[in-house]
């Protein structure tokens, strides 16, 4: 069997004796003869290296013998720079693609959660220390990051909070009010926007839009600041990471959210407003019921909610942002688990408050 | 007569206004070459250039006869494959072990089989010094092998010419030997062009043919020579101060 190297040895030329000339050497057995034409290589780069090693490695495996025309000394140099017996595994089985046992992965799923669970509890507990030690030394929160993270959380995220309050109580009111209409109960479309606005929806869809808003920032700008060793750089300058970088981005959360839902709150009743008048509901009839239907309990209710939900934003986006991994991709990771797990927390607590005041009668 | 692999003419360096005006030079093939200067001259903003990232203010730059701007994209994408550049902090990609990053160009740009990649990338290991290291993940390894792995991917394609941005940065003297014996090697192994951007004087006296110094003052290139001819017969003030190590304001 013969193969020819061609003149210019690159990864493209060399492609096609990979695919055609391999098969036929793995029949070669001891007692064979490769002939191998170097002669007439001219540049031999990575690609055409390998394929001369692995002629080789193959030769000292199967036990064929190879007759080698080194016109340029190509083979020579390329056997003296890559020791074959350095590559006598198949790099393909040596390397094998990694996979892992699904049985493995549940496993490595469960600790993960068990860990985050753990870590999430140690950085309420230290956020609660921070939180009391700053009752005693005020001074030591930094009220200027606190304004700017308050300002990017909640003022810069008015345009899209009113936006998506004044399409959530345009639409509520435009399906109740199809519904409501048919038993010519129209006008009680006010009250259910008023009541549902105020109690629920207006805190949860605020928090919606901040926990995928500012939690998420929360944690890819914490965890990239622990990726450059800004992280490690406060700790060794003796200053709380929770303290100086969480806790005025929990602050600026919690103060920010309540303020938003007022906004979403009076873009959804506006929303409402539009779809009655469309309706042909006169407008004094429809914030009369709003007025009526609007009671203290529900607006505190409301914003007391509005508060908790920040703050659980605030603190899932800045947990995930200090136990963020020391690579690109576990920013992005942190970026996202804030998002879900803000998420999954508000519905938690969002059914055990509706639980609460249920029980407690409000 | 020695072939031209970069050429360089009239280059205004910078991203809006110039940090370093009418820079030209040529790069020969085989030699090392570095571009030297103080801090904050234009060296890495000149070799942004280079490698395609922003364009020069003004000039041309051109690799093995292509221009990287104002060109079709095929035109860019084979002046491209002509250079490997290893950045300072080698930029592995760290979800992926060594081996796998020194096969993305490959997986991306050749139409060999999987061995064949494997056993490729392998060998750049193998002549970086890390094959033994293939299955480990860039956050595993020292800053010096990271700088070593990061060759290996640079060199995945058999580039003409290897950009390296401050190879010696952050690490010791003895590492910073090694990888300049490595580049050494690179060379005469590869016949790969090198260009270097640094101020570290032991690596320029170790390893460099010719350099260029760029001057932060007079906003130009100053200096054109061997490291040696810089260093004992420069009659630049600036030049002295560089090789002497000599500061400004001495106290």
């Amino acid at each position: 069997m013969e193969i020819s190297l061609p003149e210019t040895c690159s990864a493209a030329a060399v492609a096609g004796l990979w695919r055609s000339a391999l098969p036929a050497v793995a029949r070669l057995g001891r007692g064979d003869t490769l002939e191998l034409d170097a002669g007439a290589v001219g540049s031999c780069g990575g690609a055409g290296e390998a394929l001369i090693v692995e002629l080789y490695r193959r030769s000292a495996r199967q036990g064929f013998d190879i007759a080698c025309r080194d016109g340029r000394g190509v083979v020579a140099r390329t056997l003296e720079l890559f020791a074959v017996g350095n590559f006598a595994e198949d790099p393909a089985m040596t390397h094998p693609p990694r996979k892992t046992a699904t049985a493995v992965q549940v496993g490595e799923a469960v600790v993960g959660i068990w860990q985050t669970i753990c870590e999430q509890m140690a950085f309420l507990g230290e956020a609660t220390v921070a939180t009391a030690t700053l009752l005693f030394r005020p001074r030591r929160l930094r009220l200027r990051d606190t304004l700017l993270h308050f300002e990017r959380a909640g003022i810069d995220a008015l345009p899209i909070t009113l936006l998506i309050g004044f399409l959530f109580g345009l639409i509520v009111a435009f399906m109740a009010a199809a519904t409501m209409r048919q038993f010519g109960v129209e006008v009680y479309v006010a009250d259910l926007i008023s009541i549902g606005l105020f109690r629920e929806l207006g805190a949860l869809i605020t928090a919606i839009i901040l926990a995928g808003r500012s939690g998420s920032a929360f944690a890819a700008e914490i965890g990239t600041m622990k990726v450059n060793e800004e992280v490690d750089a406060l700790e060794t300058l003796g200053l709380p990471p929770v303290t100086f970088l969480a806790l005025p981005r929990v602050f600026a959360a919690t103060l920010a959210m309540p303020l938003l839902t007022i906004f979403a709150i009076g873009a959804g009743l506006l929303g409402g407003a539009v779809v009655m008048a469309a309706l042909g509901l006169p407008s004094t009839v429809y914030w009369n019921r709003i007025i009526k239907a609007t009671t203290l309990n529900n607006v505190l209710l409301g914003l007391f909610k509005a508060a908790v939900f920040g703050l659980l934003v605030g603190l899932v986006g800045c947990a995930q942002g200090l136990q963020t991994g020391r690579t690109a991709d576990a920013v992005g990771r942190a970026a996202t688990a804030a998002v879900v797990g803000s998420l999954v927390l508000i519905t938690i607590f969002d059914g055990l408050f509706a639980v609460l005041f249920h029980v407690l009668g409000i | 007569m020695r072939e031209v692999v970069i050429t360089v003419r009239d280059v205004d360096a910078g991203y809006t206004t110039p940090v370093i005006r009418g820079i030209s030079f040529d790069v020969y093939a085989g030699e090392i070459f570095v571009i030297l200067g103080g801090s904050g001259c234009g060296k890495s903003t000149l070799l942004k250039h280079m490698i395609g990232l922003n364009p020069p203010l003004a000039g041309e730059i051109r690799l093995m006869g292509d221009r990287l701007f104002g060109v079709p994209q095929e035109e860019r994408l084979r002046a491209l494959r002509h250079f490997g550049v290893t950045y300072q902090s080698g930029a592995l990609f760290g979800s992926m072990t060594l081996l796998e990053n020194v096969c993305v160009p490959l997986d991306s740009f050749t139409d060999l089989p999987r061995e064949a990649r494997y056993l490729v990338a392998e060998m750049k290991l193998e002549l970086v010094g890390l094959k033994e290291y293939a299955d480990y993940f860039p956050s595993d390894i020292s800053g010096g092998m990271r700088k070593r792995a990061a060759i290996a991917r640079a060199m995945a394609l058999d580039p003409r010419i290897l950009f390296l941005d401050e190879p010696s940065a952050g690490l010791d003297p003895v590492t910073s030997a090694e990888l300049d014996r490595l580049i050494l090697h690179l060379r005469d192994t590869q016949g790969v062009t090198v260009v270097m951007v640094t101020h570290e004087l032991a690596s320029i006296f170790a390893i460099a043919d010719r350099c260029v110094m760029l001057d932060k003052q007079e906003q130009r290139l100053i200096a054109t020579g061997s490291p040696a001819e810089l260093r004992d017969h420069s009659e630049l003030p600036a030049v002295r101060a560089f090789f002497n190590r000599e500061a400004k304001n001495p106290s």
